[in-house]
């Protein structure tokens, strides 16, 4: 039993859950106090030391599925029909070979039931980042890679029916055909594996699908389609809420000096009255929000909702323990020093003229969340908000949603915005629905109106 | 009272009622000889958990009463996810029923610190103390001849500004100290800060809590202990690590049924089938809340209220604001009404 969870435990090890020892012992303690032969009891002890969130179960399901049902490992030992015979013939034959590469061997290994080097193989491939472009820009390095797996997965089925053919005096009919049938359901399974990777189940993403109307007209035009009486408007109207918001943050800082007392530092400072404690200090309370780090793509209409964002967001930095902000089209740029010179409006036009970014060049999410991922991605801790402000159209280039996945882990919360409205997600070249499983919420804000209650809802 | 017996000879001779330790052991063990008779033991098994639980009206799972049962047994404490209104918090307030365990409740939100939730110097009293420590001092030393008999003679007292004495409990000490063994819920752990997380970590793993001008205070008896998530951000790894996971789902209809059935035992069969399945296609609607077990507890009691024995569209209509908690999800309801109360 302990040999048979280690080795499933290496399974999904290589398929980047992490298990760690202490919960493999406690697993296996475990085990001894409910009835392992039933399946029900079995499969959710191994679930609820193994798969600690919502988000890591549906991969635990498919590796278990895989190790238990499709491989039959636990069966592994006790059977000793001729086939199982015959597959090791075969396998030993293959694996004599001495000029088989990794990939060959981890095909092996899995048709022999240890699937673990196999899902190692795909797991990397799943996870391969692009490589910066150099001349031509491509997406193709992860579907290169697959393909080669495919063809090998080909060449296997091949060898298979070959081995066969060599061997029929020996084998009978229908063992052969049986032999072939299990072979080629492994290989499918493999294939399966190598093509199917299953999203986690994001059951605690925030949808906001509605908003209030506070402002009638004003308030349900998209940033995009603004005229430019209507944009001094706007900006009034975030003026005021600047305003009222800004309020009510100083309020709560009015209040932090009355915050509980510090015995050790009001001691030390009666020492001067003769241990009269005449001064009383108080314990600083921590500021109540924590850092906020923006990502906006300013390519076409996205732009008009960024503007407006990045406006309010530095009108309120008060409330913040630190704002920074970056752009993007297909390269990132930081941009927080703009904000730090000069007024924000300005700052916001001078973004639009003075940054050496190309307006021009094609969308690309997977490389600008891989350009900060390589070199900002210490601006995150568990207190930052991300807030991504985009459409999610990547012109068909790589998503690269792992590596969004890998920011996700660093900081608190992802807040997408997106300014299109929502039955445009997932149309045409949007990658909302991939990346939507990598975030806390996700949020139309297209016109003043949902600016305004995501602001709102943000700051109190 | 003489010098001799020490600077705190008044505390001693007037206890403060927050300090209860001494006395706490007191009562405590008289509590525990009275209710030793009736107590109930441990789960045995995990049928034994779901006939408890049911006992007092918690309808579990199969999952849910394995994993309980399992946490019981290896004193390791729960990790519950799940949407909200599933019956969470719920889970825990049943198990300190059936094990007959007081339970201490912790509800975590961001700006939690360890004040609130561990452990607090009594300033108030430690500021008179200084005070005393003043007046009392000169009696201490007056028969010491040098300055380094004094300082030695000081030295020997005991020292009782930071010490036990001066602490308030909160519920996280409060659960520790315990002479009893308690359930202790930590809830909506993902709306605390990653320090606060940083911190149950010593508590989770070793029930113990280490407070820097004191020391370790290693718990006297385990706490069964349930932590409740909403997602609303991630966990660590270390924490998870620490836990036993279990995720509840809404209820399946049969097991919604058995819940309403025993909550609301008057009420009629087929009605009450019509009511939970219309329920469960409700959920499936795009919501922004969908509605939880309680809110259809509320709606089976209003239209008994009512006397509503028949759910048509306009009955439905009528009492709908009992289930849907916003104006945009009550208009998405009556838009696909004629779907809602399509029979079977």
């Amino acid at each position: 039993m302990v040999n048979l969870t280690l080795k499933f435990v290496s399974c999904c090890r290589a398929a980047d859950l992490r298990i760690s020892t202490a919960e493999v012992l406690d697993c296996v303690s475990q085990l001894s106090l409910v009835n392992p032969l039933e399946e029900d009891e079995f499969k959710l002890v191994l679930r609820s030391n193994f798969a600690k969130s919502r988000r890591e179960q549906s991969r635990f399901d498919q590796m278990y599925h895989l190790f238990f049902h499709e491989m039959k490992s636990d069966l592994s030992q006790v059977s000793q029909s001729p086939e199982t015979e015959q597959i090791k013939n075969f396998l030993d034959q293959l694996m004599e070979n001495d000029t088989l590469d990794t990939l060959e061997k981890a095909l092996a290994d899995f048709l022999a039931g240890k699937p673990m080097a196999y899902i190692q193989e795909v797991h990397k491939i799943h996870t391969q980042e692009e490589q910066e472009a150099r001349a031509l820009k491509s997406n193709m390095s992860q579907l290169a890679s697959r393909l080669q797996v495919m063809l090998k997965i080909n060449q296997i089925k091949s060898k298979v029916l070959r081995f066969l053919g060599d061997n029929h005096a020996a084998v009978d009919e229908a063992l052969k055909k049986k032999i072939t049938g299990d072979l080629n359901d492994r290989l499918d399974h493999a294939m399966g594996l190598l093509n199917n990777e299953p999203r986690p189940d994001n059951y605690g993403l925030k949808e906001v699908k509605n908003h209030e109307t506070h402002y009638n007209h004003i308030g349900e035009i998209p940033f995009a389609s603004l005229g430019q009486e209507e944009i001094e408007e706007v900006r009034d109207v975030i003026r005021k809420l600047v305003k009222k918001l800004e309020e009510i943050a100083t309020l709560r800082y009015s209040v932090s000096s009355r915050g509980v007392i510090d015995i050790k530092k009001t001691l030390r400072k009666s020492g001067k009255y003769l241990g009269v404690p005449m001064e009383i200090i108080f314990k600083d309370r921590p500021l109540r929000k924590g850092k906020i780090v923006a990502l906006c793509d300013v390519s076409g209409s996205v732009w008009s909702t960024a503007r407006f964002m990045l406006n309010i967001l530095y009108s309120l930095q008060e409330c913040f323990s630190k704002v920074k902000s970056y752009i993007f089209v297909s390269d990132l740029m930081d941009v927080t020093d703009f904000f730090k010179d000069h007024d924000v409006n300005n700052a916001v036009e001078k973004i639009m003229k003075d940054t050496h970014i190309n307006y021009y060049a094609p969308t690309d999410y997977g490389m600008a969340f891989q350009h900060f991922k390589n070199r900002h991605i210490q601006e995150l801790d568990k207190k930052t908000t991300l807030l991504i402000i985009g459409d999610a159209r990547s012109n068909h280039m790589n998503p690269q949603d792992l590596v969004l996945k890998r920011m996700r882990e660093r900081c608190r919360r992802v807040i997408w915005l997106n300014p299109e409205q929502e039955k445009f997600w997932g149309s045409g070249d949007s990658e909302m629905y991939t990346y939507k499983a990598h975030c806390h919420e996700v949020r139309p804000c297209g016109n003043l109106n949902q600016l305004i209650d995501f602001i709102e809802e943000l700051i109190l | 009272m003489a010098g001799r017996e020490g600077i705190l000879g008044a505390y001693v001779e007037r206890p403060a009622k927050h300090y209860n330790a001494a006395y706490g052991t007191f009562y405590d063990a008289i509590f525990f000889i009275n209710s030793y008779g009736k107590a109930p033991m441990d789960f045995k098994s995990v049928l034994d958990v779901q006939e408890r639980l049911e006992g007092v009206q918690y309808i579990s799972s199969k999952e849910i009463s394995t994993v309980v049962f399992l946490a019981q047994a290896t004193k390791k404490p729960i990790l519950v996810e799940g949407p909200a209104g599933v019956g969470k918090t719920e889970l825990a307030k049943s198990v300190a029923k059936c094990l007959d365990r007081e339970m201490i409740r912790m509800q975590c939100y961001e700006g939690l610190d360890e004040s609130k939730a561990l452990y607090e110097w009594e300033y108030a009293k430690q500021l008179l103390y200084t005070q005393m420590v003043k007046e009392k001092i000169h009696d201490v030393i007056s028969e010491t001849a040098t300055l380094k008999e004094a300082v030695d003679q000081i030295a020997d007292h005991e020292d009782a500004f930071f010490s036990e004495r001066f602490i308030q409990t909160r519920p996280l000490l409060q659960a520790i100290r315990s002479e009893k063994p308690v359930v202790l819920l930590i809830d909506e752990v993902d709306k605390s800060d990653p320090e606060f997380e940083a911190f149950l970590l010593e508590l989770l793993s070793d029930f113990q809590v280490s407070i820097p001008e004191i020391g370790t205070i290693k718990a006297v008896t385990h706490p069964f202990v349930v932590l409740t998530s909403n997602n609303y951000r991630d966990m660590s790894d270390a924490l998870k690590r620490r836990c036993i996971h279990l995720y509840i789902d809404y209820p399946a209809i049969e097991t919604e049924m058995h819940i309403v059935k025993m909550k609301l035992p008057g009420m009629d069969e087929a009605l009450l089938a019509r009511l939970v399945s219309m329920v469960a296609r409700i959920r499936d609607l795009d919501l922004k809340k969908r509605p939880c077990i309680s809110e259809t507890l509320d709606w089976a009691r209003s239209l008994m209220v009512l006397q509503i024995d028949e759910l048509s569209a306009e009955s439905v209509a009528q009492t709908l604001n009992t289930i849907c908690k916003h104006k945009s999800d009550y208009e998405i309801v009556k838009k696909n009404i004629l779907n809602v109360i399509k029979q079977g």
